[in-house]
């Protein structure tokens, strides 16, 4: 086992190295589960760089609260592994697909309903082995808790789209799975949710979870079960049945809400305190309000403008038929960009790796 | 001074005259920047030659001291239009020289920036300047019922600027994470006088997370000039226990065992028999100072979720040999507890003229076997260490207790500080779990990282500052030092040499 | 932290001394967060660590420039410093080594010089001070420029309370009279003779007492300071013998200097022995009720509002001990919150003379803290800071024993009406 995933991961390293030396572009291959995030969508016509082999839990000690894992590693599969020791990735990554890949969650960086009470897929990740747009099979950061030796690489690594090197091992901090878990549902507008939901995260209460969507909000508390009964007492509303479903649902964007409709889907990302927006179309908030899910028509300049006065950002999720929206992602100031691409360049002087998915010229 | 080993002392002397390059860019920053704000005199210069680590020390060429960020930026400007380095000082508390000076550069101060300039209630968030103190923010918020997790043990005097650029710790990382999973948008200059945001008010940003990249830097990226800090909730109760053990295994084994049970505490901490008794005569937390080693578990959350924890948490350490558990009354017991270790660095100054705090951070599984090597290497380089350390997190701080005055002493206490940090690196370990490189563990980055990754490491910092002015020479080395450095081991085997000159 | 103190220093005792201290000093940085001229102004140089390091240079043989004596004449001695230093720096005798040595090497412009030497040989002088209180008191409105802090110094007169008629009481107890203190506000020892008197304690004022020297100490005059408490020494020592239970404080200023005498003259061997005992007898006038039965006193307060401003040299100081707290309270005031109550209010012996500026600010701060909570009155418990505050604050600022004897709340009450 180990020498052919040594062999696999060499065989990676040598086929990106070429491709540098050729300044070949190359779409990095994994489950093929999210090709609708990033800018572009991958490049179908460009070299595939399958890192789907490269797969398998390299360590997973409990008592440590740390896991290792190739990158090709099927979601799934992690999170079996982690439910028999009663832990889980904290983060509640969306799948979006049952090929999802660990390497694409922590390249997408995405996170489900928990991420702002118990983090994001960033705030997860303890260290990186990658392989650079040069070919070399770099290791950042490591497997304890804590560690500022170096730049922190291997967080940047999340929400790169494989645009600053290939991710081939991830160390990830796992936690123990919340021993007991309720959800309360209220009727409210948007305005009173986005309202409640951050007066409730002022109190010390286990809130692990927010959403509204059609006049009703949803709240989820865990942890132990008698903080848990404190807090539903204190709040009232009514016990949700299944609740573990509906989060799912919410995370995978299996709802009714996410599939309705011809119009484009958007993600807006604001402040969670920030109030109702005003713009056509229906919306669901997640995230207490900070991820908020808009099926609109407007043109997309009217909504990065709603969103940017107050300092959040948009991206398209989905497409309407016909011409695909571009930018996908909401533009960055110049300077920024400018930044970025220098960024990009020191990782893949020869630009080859997934041109195009973080931003339209790099 | 001139009894001071040139390795530590560079600069100290005679006052050299003013030479050129000092004359001309005191001429170039006066001339946008108020005069009395630019510090040369030696004079005035020598408070600021050093950080929280004292045993390295270098006169600056300049200080500034702006108050605007207006001034910050034409700093920079100035400095990169002269090609003149720049270090960024906040408190000056860090203890792995993050801000030790350059002789031929600039100290840029931030210290004037001392102001929380917007509390967010609604969105639990605070705005502050990156020279407000840890502890001021968590105190200006009090009243919200917030607070701000991140508390490293200089907390009451250690700025945020400088958190943000160490990505610093505390006792509470565990369960609440470090600087890096705590803040949400800072402001930069960059090295030609730019400002930047990075972040944004949502929980992520569009593009490349810049904010992970920036944490943790010390500053060799850019300069902070505003952080937003995410504010939590304050639990509505906890409590610490205070567990002795007879014998430094034991305990070491219980922390894992706690981890174990499916417990994250918010804080676990030990400290050793040494770190015991030099704490207790300062603080008189009531530490039982017969013990080899206590830990300090801190549990909070709901009452009915500290209850059921505190409970299993007795459990385990008793099976694990406890010899005594105190569980905190009240808060003011609880503070009580905490008032040792949180005092327990600079209380080795009364044990001991000098300390060296080391930083490794292991796997949990292995503290036992690390402590018991690292008293291996007390006896064999024959200078004592008390050890006191986040022990949730497998973050070692080792403080290795000399005296300066003792010609050398430093250098034999360095060496054997590099030895445990190898020691560390050999249990999967890493050389600096929250104080950072500095130039203090600058050698021993090239015993973590082959010369791949630091090639990776420059050329990143080449992105953002391509003429290698900001804070150079830090955090990571060249490999033309580790070389050096390499070659020094393989030729003399074992350090120290006293008679190189390694800065 | 290394040094290595120049040949001409390493002997002498305070070279001794000042090595001894900074080898404590690790230069963690911790003082500089409680130091509130470095939270005022944000500069290396005027916090506790950066002033160490100024000293640190003399020591080690650098020749000081006006620069750093500007920075060690704005330190306060307030001593906040040595409360959240957890290695022990004992900054404020390391200060006054420091500032001695400063001062002998670096001459100060002449108008400088003669506000220090009025200081000095005036205020420090009961008689004089008072000749020139009164005089003050005509010549207020010629107190202009540099002398206009001086201005606040002279609080207008109050009706004068008299002391308890002499009687036989069991118990015997000194006071420390001091300098400024009988002339600017002679109440507050009249009321704490009244009080004492009441619970069967002489109260005794021994002639040929005067300054407790922390004046001269703090202006760089150890000698002369020495003087003074060998003066007090001599004149209180037939009464400790006679035995007298305690030297009672009533300004936590000078009591933090007495209870140094002890320290200040241990290598005096006429007087190591004498000064050691003052040092233990005295006791702030707080700590001596609050061993007593208070009871008489249970309702006096009537819930009143009461913002307390405890002076540095009670909190920071070692050797007195701060119970007003308790002691208002259980005459039944109502003590309002105070936050930032360990920072200093400015007023730091002749600091509010000599630096106007910082001590303005830092008494605009400390105002703004105590009158967050609507009090009636602010008490404090050093006559500096009380008329300190008092020449800026709207509310009436009175020495804390004035609360629990009736008869005087009658002003306090006109005035906050």
């Amino acid at each position: 086992m180990t020498e052919t995933t040594d062999s696999t991961l060499a065989g990676l390293a040598a086929q990106v190295a070429d491709a540098c030396e050729a300044g070949r572009a190359l779409t990095i291959a994994g489950g093929g589960s999210k090709p609708f995030l990033g800018e572009a969508p991958p490049d179908t016509n460009a070299e595939k760089l399958d890192i789907t082999a490269y797969r398998g839990v390299v360590s997973y000690d409990p008592g440590e609260l740390v896991m290792t894992a190739r990158a090709g590693t099927l979601l799934a599969e992690i999170e079996a592994a982690l439910d028999t020791e009663g832990q889980r990735l904290a983060f509640e990554p969306p799948h979006y697909g049952e090929t999802a890949t660990l390497g694409g969650t922590i390249a997408t960086g995405i996170s489900g309903p928990g991420r702002p009470y118990t983090g994001a897929a960033r705030d997860f990740v303890l260290g990186t082995k990658i392989i650079n747009g040069r070919g070399e099979v770099l290791r950042f950061g490591g497997e304890v808790m804590k560690n500022v030796a170096g730049y922190d690489l291997s967080r940047l690594m999340a929400g790169a789209h494989g645009t600053l090197g290939v991710l081939a091992e991830i160390s990830l901090k796992v936690l123990p799975a919340p021993r007991f878990s309720r959800t309360r549902v209220f009727e409210f507008d948007a305005a009173t949710a986005i309202e409640r939901f951050n007066a409730w995260g002022l109190r010390p209460w286990p809130i692990t979870a927010a959403y509204w969507e059609d006049g009703r909000a949803y709240l989820r508390l865990s942890g132990a079960e008698s903080s848990v009964s404190a807090a539903m007492e204190t709040l009232g509303g009514e016990t949700l049945a299944d609740d573990a479903l509906f989060w799912a649902d919410v995370r995978e964007h299996r709802r009714d809400f996410f599939t309705r409709g011809d119009a484009p889907l958007w993600r807006l990302s604001v402040a969670p305190a920030t109030p109702t927006l005003d713009l056509h179309g229906e919306t669901a908030l997640d995230w207490g309000g900070a991820q908020r899910w808009l099926v609109s028509d407007e043109s997309p300049e009217s909504i990065r403008a709603a969103v940017a006065a107050h300092g959040g950002h948009a991206s398209v999720y989905r497409d309407a038929a016909g011409e695909p929206i571009r930018p996908r992602q909401h533009p960055m100031p110049a300077a920024l960009r400018q930044l970025s691409q220098r960024l990009k360049h020191s990782m893949d002087p020869a630009g080859i790796l997934n041109p195009g998915r973080i931003d339209p010229e790099f | 001074m001139s009894e001071l080993p040139a390795a530590h002392a560079a600069g100290a002397g005679a006052p050299a005259p003013e030479n050129d390059a000092k004359a001309r860019m005191r001429a170039a920053l006066t001339a946008e920047l108020p005069e009395e704000i630019v510090l040369h005199a030696e004079e005035d210069l020598r408070p600021f030659e050093c950080d929280g680590l004292s045993a390295y020390r270098r006169l600056p060429m300049l200080a500034v001291l702006p108050s605007t960020i207006e001034q910050v930026q034409a700093v920079l400007r100035i400095c990169h239009a002269h090609d003149t380095p720049v270090v960024a000082r906040g408190a000056g508390t860090g203890l792995s020289g993050g801000a030790l000076p350059l002789e031929s550069g600039v100290l840029l101060s931030l210290a004037k920036f001392n102001r929380i300039l917007d509390i967010d209630t609604a969105n639990r968030r605070a705005t502050v300047q990156p020279g407000v103190r840890n502890l001021a923010i968590s105190q200006a918020v009090d009243h919200l019922g917030l607070y701000y997790a991140p508390d490293p043990s200089s907390q009451i005097a250690c700025s945020i600027g400088g958190n943000v650029a160490e990505n610093s710790g505390g006792v509470h990382c565990l369960k609440y994470g470090l600087t890096t999973n705590n803040i949400v948008q800072i402001e930069i200059v960059t090295i030609e006088g730019e400002r930047l945001t990075i972040g944004s008010p949502a929980l992520d940003s569009p593009g490349y997370d810049l904010l992970a990249l920036m944490t943790g830097s010390e500053g060799l990226l850019g300069v902070i000039v505003e952080v937003v800090v995410k504010l939590l909730p304050k639990p509505e109760l906890a409590q610490c226990a205070l567990i002795a053990f007879d014998d430094v295994r034991k305990a070491g084994n219980a922390v894992a065992e706690i981890i174990k049970a499916g417990i994250v505490p918010a804080g676990l901490e030990m400290l050793d028999h040494p770190a015991i008794l030099a704490t207790e005569e300062f603080v008189h937390a009531g530490y039982p100072t017969d013990a080899a080693a206590i830990l300090l578990c801190e549990i909070d959350g709901t009452e009915g979720e500290v209850a059921d924890d505190m409970a299993r948490v007795r459990e385990v350490v008793e099976a694990s040999g406890a010899t005594d558990i105190r569980i905190s009354r009240d808060d003011v017991e609880r503070a009580l507890f905490w008032a040792g270790r949180k005092a327990a660095f600079p209380a080795m100054g009364r044990i001991s003229p000098d300390y060296y705090c080391m930083d490794g951070t292991i796997p949990r599984r292995a503290l036992a076997d690390v402590l018991i090597g690292i008293g291996e290497l007390s006896e064999q380089y024959g200078q004592r260490v008390a050890n006191v350390f986040h022990a949730g997190d497998g973050n070692l701080h080792p403080l290795i207790l000399y005296d300066a005055n003792q010609p050398g002493e430093l250098e034999n206490t360095e060496a054997f500080g590099g030895a445990i940090c190898r020691l560390c690196l050999e249990y999967g370990g890493t050389i600096t779990g929250e104080h950072g490189v500095g130039v203090e563990k600058i050698d021993q980055m090239c015993v973590q990282f082959p010369s791949a990754e630091l090639t990776q490491f420059h050329a990143v910092k080449a992105a953002f500052d391509a003429k290698t002015l900001l804070n150079p020479d830090k955090a990571v080395p060249t490999l033309h030092r580790c070389a050096e450095f390499g070659a020094m081991h393989v030729h003399h085997g074992q350090l120290p040499h006293p008679e190189l000159e390694r800065l | 932290m290394q040094t290595s103190i120049i040949d001409a220093l390493r002997d002498t005792e305070d070279g001794r001394e000042a090595d001894r201290i900074l080898r404590a000093c690790t230069h963690c940085g911790f003082c500089t967060a409680t130091c509130p001229t470095y939270q005022l102004l944000g500069d290396e140089r005027d916090g506790p660590r950066g002033r160490i390091y100024l000293i640190k240079q003399v020591l080690e043989g650098e020749t000081p420039t006006e620069k750093t004596q500007y920075h060690l004449d704005r330190c306060l001695t307030c001593r906040a410093c040595e409360t959240t230093c957890p290695s022990g720096v004992e900054y404020a005798k390391l200060a006054d080594i420091g500032r001695d040595l400063v001062d002998r090497q670096v001459e100060r412009p002449a108008r400088e010089r003669w506000l220090r030497w009025l200081l000095r040989h005036v205020v420090a002088y009961r008689r004089r001070f008072a000749v020139v209180h009164a005089l003050g008191q005509i010549a207020r409105p010629f107190l202009v420029g540099r002398l206009a802090p001086l201005r606040q110094k002279l609080p207008p007169r109050r009706p004068r309370v008299d002391w308890p008629q002499a009687s036989e009481r069991s118990r015997l107890m000194l006071v420390h009279d001091g300098c400024v203190q009988p002339v600017a506000t002679p109440n507050t020892n009249a009321h704490a003779a009244r009080i004492l008197d009441q619970l069967g304690i002489r109260l005794v004022a021994a002639s040929g007492a005067g300054c407790c020297g922390a004046l001269s100490q703090h202006l760089s005059h150890r000698a002369e300071a020495h003087d003074f408490a060998r003066a007090n020494i001599d004149a209180w020592w037939p009464y400790i013998e006679q035995g007298a239970e305690a030297i009672v404080i009533t300004a936590s200023g000078c009591g933090a200097s007495i209870t140094e005498y002890g320290y200040m003259l241990r290598n005096d061997p006429a007087y190591a022995e004498k000064a050691a005992r003052v040092s233990e007898l005295a006791r702030d006038l707080s700590d001596i009720l609050a061993d007593e039965d208070l009871s008489a006193l249970a309702d006096i307060g009537g819930g009143r509002r009461v913002a307390y401003h405890p002076p540095c040299t009670l909190q920071n100081a070692p050797g007195l001990h701060d119970k007003i707290g308790v002691i208002l309270a259980g005459a039944g005031y109502k003590l309002t919150h105070v936050s930032n109550a360990h920072l200093c209010c400015g007023s730091a012996g002749s600091y509010s003379i000599l630096q106007p500026e910082i001590a303005n600010q830092l008494r605009a701060d400390k105002l703004s803290s105590l009158g967050a909570d609507n009090p009636e009155v602010i008490v404090t418990a050093n006559v500096g800071c009380q008329l300190h505050l008092e020449a800026a604050a709207g509310v009436p600022v009175r020495h804390w024993i004035e609360l629990l004897e009736p008869e005087a709340l009658k002003p306090v009450r006109a005035a906050a009406a």
